[in-house]
């Protein structure tokens, strides 16, 4: 599809263009707790080189905290009043990277697999993805080249790749190309002499490697299920669940229902973010927990990125490499960290 | 300009989380804490055996629970529900012409092309014959199609015991036709009157006459009881290709999306909750 060499102002003014008629989220400061996927407005710094991971990543637009499934109305002996709740508001998420790209691509396909949510991918379709390349790792916890993340463009609708005081703009799907429509961007003509031009600016390596191939690490952490590593790596882990929280591809949920106080015949069922590592996640009626401590429930998160979900969609890993888990955790517990270890672990013991 | 979205996504079941209203019609207590409910839905269900419901109530919530008859034409639905939480509790307070919400039949359940022919062993343990009676109502009630079904029931006393008449009609079609064997067992008789034997499930497996090349086990229970029961019927001489088992899991949704029920890489709620148990056995965390 077509492609577009812009100067960096003019993109800038193009990104609050749309926004003027569109819910356009875009990363920005937000005091001193680093960025934040907060909606564009007029007086909004957009700029795409001083970039530093959101606190959440972008595709938890898609799967808020908390949000509404249906709402009910009972109505006597006659059946309830039951009204799904499908969110179709249009939004844009701009200045997305690579490594959450990814993440909203692995996203998509859990909600798609088997029964489709309806909630998920119905916010899904009304959303346009434009990311943006990284060219320099944003901060010494990211891995996203050990994970395969760094080249992932497959979602994004447009893409856009800085170069000094422009911006190549590839257009990759019919929603991309409506929102540069009438902008009269100047067109690139030698795509791939830009790209080159600016992926020779690209570091190497790009950010922390792994001690093994990506293709070998789920056979490797499969292999050790009994590791002394799990233990030594969660010994000072709260089970908080800050990880499960700012996970690009954490998506598991707890449901339970809200009744309108001020009408006890109405309410909705809700559903609100779970996650494997609080403590009762696992646990059964009568009160069995089939993870009962922090090392085996730290042993499920890190399988299911880097094994169970690996394998279960044929993806590289469930990982995106964007390093949150690791820079929010309470007790500096990195799941890069623990992969290493299984690996030297395996090596040590093979 | 404004954006334009994505085409609709095929995928979407906009209906995936809203539940049917089913009738309740009958609620008969059969132990101090469970309860049997007979409900009516606007169709059939078309369940197999094993598989489970949500079940909620409006502005109480949902859990799974599994369903205890077997496939039937009609539109009726049988559970029987332990008081153990929020929503079982007001479940137990509810009585005939009320409504509850339906989702499903979700889950796996049992084959019975994988048990025609064969002599049948159903080991059960507590709450397990609840789900394990939407199996044996299909067996009994074409029983020419296999070689003997043999069940084994046990609970911690003779106040817990469910089903209590119909179990003893399923004893009396044994000796009837000589293809049913029912031992129905206790821990403890707790000084109560008592008519079976005392001793755990475990107990009667070594000296059952059956043919282990011919068998096929279906087995559900508390999660110690596998353990033991596995055991034994390897003792026999089964394998782990011949035993079914019926696990117990946390479920927030039925549809495998709420990541609660996940055994190792295996959605319990999609894949299972009934296993071949040879497709799971090297699960660490399948039985405990």
């Amino acid at each position: 599809m077509s492609a577009f060499f812009v100067h960096k102002e003019a993109v800038t003014q193009w990104i609050r263009h749309l926004a003027r008629s569109n819910t356009v989220y875009f990363p920005q400061r937000a005091g001193q707790s680093g960025f934040r996927f907060k909606p564009v407005k007029e007086t909004t710094e957009i700029q795409f080189d001083r970039y530093q991971p959101t606190l959440a990543p972008p595709g938890k637009k898609l799967a808020p905290a908390e949000e509404p499934l249906f709402r009910y109305r009972k109505q006597g002996d006659a059946a309830p009043e039951l009204v799904p709740i499908l969110d179709q508001s249009p939004r844009i998420l701009a200045g997305v990277r690579p490594c959450d790209l990814k993440g909203i691509h692995l996203m998509d396909r859990a909600n798609r697999e088997g029964h489709g949510d309806p909630h998920y991918l119905t916010r899904r379709t009304h959303t346009i993805l434009i990311a943006h390349d990284c060219l320099q790792p944003c901060d010494d916890s990211c891995f996203c080249d050990a994970v395969g993340s760094l080249g992932w463009r497959d979602n994004a609708d447009l893409f856009l790749t800085s170069l000094e005081d422009h911006i190549l703009i590839e257009v990759r799907t019919g929603p991309g190309e409506t929102l540069i429509q009438g902008m009269n961007f100047p067109v690139c003509t030698d795509v791939a002499a830009v790209k080159s031009r600016a992926e020779a600016q690209r570091a190497q390596p790009f950010g922390r490697q792994f001690h093994a191939d990506l293709a070998r690490i789920p056979a490797i952490i499969a292999s050790q299920w009994q590791a002394p590593v799990w233990e030594k790596q969660v010994e000072r882990c709260f089970s908080c669940g800050s990880c499960n929280l700012v996970c690009p591809t954490c998506y598991c949920f707890d449901v339970h229902d809200d009744f309108d106080l001020t009408d006890p015949n109405a309410g909705q069922r809700t559903r609100t973010w779970d996650g494997c590592m609080l403590p009762q996640f696992a646990e059964v009626a009568g009160g069995h927990n089939f993870r009962p401590n922090p090392a085996a429930r730290q042993r499920h998160r890190v399988k299911r990125k880097f094994e169970y979900l690996t394998e279960r969609f044929a993806e590289g890993s469930f990982c995106t490499g964007c390093g949150r888990c690791g820079r929010q955790c309470t007790t500096d517990i990195d799941i890069f960290n623990i992969v290493n270890d299984l690996i030297d672990h395996a090596e040590a013991n093979s | 300009m404004s954006a334009t979205p994505h085409a609709s996504d095929p995928a979407i079941d906009p209906a995936l989380y809203l539940p049917r209203m089913a009738r309740i019609l009958e609620v008969t207590p059969l132990t101090a804490r469970e309860k049997y409910f007979k409900v009516e839905l606007p169709e059939p269900l078309g369940h197999r055996p094993g598989q489970f419901v949500m079940l909620s109530l409006l502005g109480v919530g949902e859990a799974p629970i599994s369903i205890s008859c077997g496939p039937r034409a009609d539109n009726m639905l049988e559970m029987v529900i332990r008081d153990a939480g929020s929503l079982t509790h007001v479940l137990h307070g509810l009585k005939p012409g009320q409504q509850v919400g339906v989702r499903g039949p979700f889950g796996s359940g049992f084959n019975l092309d994988d048990f025609y022919g064969k002599q049948v062993l159903c080991v059960v343990g507590g709450l397990g014959l609840v789900p394990m009676r939407s199996l044996i109502q299909p067996i009994l009630a074409q029983l020419d199609r296999f070689a003997s079904l043999t069940i084994i029931s046990g609970c911690r006393s003779p106040a817990e015991e469910l089903y209590r008449d119909e179990v003893r009609a399923w004893e009396r079609l044994g000796q009837e036709t000589g293809k049913v064997r029912v031992i129905r067992l206790v821990d403890r008789t707790q000084n109560l009157p008592w008519d079976g034997q005392v001793g755990l499930v475990t107990a009667p497996l070594s000296s059952l006459p059956i043919d282990p090349a011919q068998t096929v086990v279906a087995l559900c229970g508390p999660p110690v009881m596998y353990k033991f029961v596995l055991l034994e019927l390897t003792a026999r001489g089964l394998s782990h290709a011949q035993i079914f088992v019926d696990l117990e899991r946390r479920m927030k949704c039925g549809v495998g999306k709420c990541g609660h029920c996940q055994i190792n890489h295996v959605y319990c709620c999609q894949e299972g909750p009934v296993f071949r148990f040879d497709q799971i056995a090297h699960l660490p965390e399948a039985l405990q």
